[in-house]
């Protein structure tokens, strides 16, 4: 018989990273890269810092695998939000600007793709892209700001030029209606 | 302010706190009242899971060339530094859970190890480009046992997994859901390996919540005597059982370099 270790479930792949085991460390790597790399670039939109944060996101699961909780969300999760925290505090080294119009709106509208590859997604995430996309324009504009980019509502309401306020109720009534959406019985079928 | 008051508020900023883009003094405050009302914490809890689920939208992107080699070298080198360090002081904070400990204390052997055994070809192997240029290659590694964790209730069907890894250092890795089965067992579990000769041999402990629970540890696995493995609760009763069969793993082979020039 023979076992391909590429089948290994990914808290296995994480298990046989704690213990040092540099031969399911590569798979681990080779597995997760693609989603890590695309995090960073989302966050930084910068080729040489994204692999920067990418490469500090395998060094950390590497050095903390061995306090995983899977109770506490997936391997990938886990993976992703470390990639995220890196990319943010990256960019809030690097620049103090705000993310460009037409970025955002890219990063919007990758978000909210639904072409066919997207069937396939689990059920959760393809409501989630559909009720992102079903949001005002302004309010999924703060929410990319704030849940992507990191910016605080003020950093919002001086990108977007409007009070303090509007923002918060911004940001507050995006997660809002998303969180309705997850916590919604599954109606089953997906984004068409 | 009222405990009513502050919930109020709480609504008010607790999606800037799930998604951590609140400032430091109306941070503080939130996670104050967090400390004392379950309801709060449970309406931001729903709230970071979507945050992270945001983050998951994001589209996967294709590292640049080289970047699995790069994180190898890292990760050599790192072990190699923790292996110097790991003589003098622990190399990792004390955790809660018998388990946890166990791998800690793996985590902790296993640096030493792999600076002698694992990572020096490991970066050997790395440290050729080409390696990583060229599509994977794969090879036969040391063999591994696995099997199909079942339960005289689920008729045959496969409710966990097993895995026993008899290399230096040896470790085993189970997961286990009965959950699906109609069985919401919460508690700890015994993870027992049986012998061909018939002996039996605990490795350890871990907690099973609500049917679900996956466990690893570092222990010595004789592939040759090793042949089966089950998982029991704390009255004995038998809750799985694999039969375990030694299978190869199949690995990128990164000592040797690549073909291509």
């Amino acid at each position: 018989m023979r076992f391909p270790v590429g089948r290994l479930p990914d808290e296995a792949l994480l298990s046989g990273l704690a213990t040092g085991d540099q031969e399911l460390a590569v798979v681990f790597v080779r597995r997760f890269q693609h989603r890590v790399f695309g995090v960073a670039m989302a966050v930084t939109r910068d080729r040489q810092l994204a692999e920067d944060v990418a490469q500090q996101t395998f060094e950390r699961a590497w050095r903390h695998a061995q306090i995983y909780d899977s109770r506490r969300g997936s391997v990938t999760t886990w993976l992703t939000t470390i990639a995220h925290n890196l990319a943010i505090d990256a960019v809030r080294a690097r620049r103090t600007e705000p993310v460009a119009p037409e970025d955002l709106d890219a990063l919007l509208g990758t978000v909210t793709e639904t072409p066919e590859r997207w069937a396939l997604a689990d059920e959760a995430s393809a409501r989630l892209r559909a009720a992102v996309s079903r949001l005002p324009r302004e309010q999924a504009r703060a929410l990319m700001m704030a849940g992507i980019y990191g910016m605080t509502a003020q950093q919002v309401a001086d990108a977007e030029q409007i009070p303090l306020g509007t923002a918060k109720t911004r940001i507050r009534a995006a997660m809002g209606k998303l969180r309705t959406t997850l916590s919604a019985p599954d109606r089953g079928g997906h984004v068409q | 302010m009222s405990s009513d008051a502050n919930c109020e508020k709480l609504r008010d900023i607790g999606a800037e706190l799930a998604l951590d883009v609140l400032p430091g003094r109306e941070r503080a405050d939130a996670i104050a009242h967090l400390d004392s009302c379950a309801d709060c914490r449970e309406f931001v809890r729903q709230l970071t899971l979507v945050g992270d689920r945001l983050i998951g939208l994001l589209p996967c992107q294709e590292p640049p060339l080289g970047f699995e080699s790069r994180v190898a070298r890292s990760l050599a080198q790192q072990a190699a530094a923790d292996g110097r360090t790991a003589t003098r002081a622990p190399a990792f904070p004390v955790l809660r859970g018998r388990a946890r400990r166990a791998r800690i204390r793996l985590g902790a052997a296993a640096a030493g190890l792999a600076v002698v055994a694992g990572f020096a070809g490991w970066g050997i192997g790395t440290a050729v480009q080409t390696v990583t240029a060229a599509p994977p290659r794969t090879m036969e590694s040391e063999p591994m046992l696995v099997g199909d964790m079942t339960a005289d209730s689920t008729a045959g069907s496969p409710i966990g997994e097993v895995y026993a890894h008899p290399g230096s250092p040896g470790w085993i890795f189970v997961t286990v859901d009965l959950a699906g089965h109609g069985s919401a067992y919460s508690g700890r579990v015994s993870c027992v390996l049986e012998r061909s000769d018939g002996t039996t041999v605990r490795v350890g402990d871990f907690t099973v919540r609500n049917g679900q629970g996956h466990w690893g540890a570092q222990t010595p696995v004789d592939a040759n005597s090793i042949s089966g493995a089950r998982l029991t609760s704390a009255d004995g009763t038998v809750l799985a059982r694999a039969h375990l069969q030694t299978g190869h793993v199949l690995t990128r082979d990164t000592h040797a370099p690549s073909q291509q020039t």
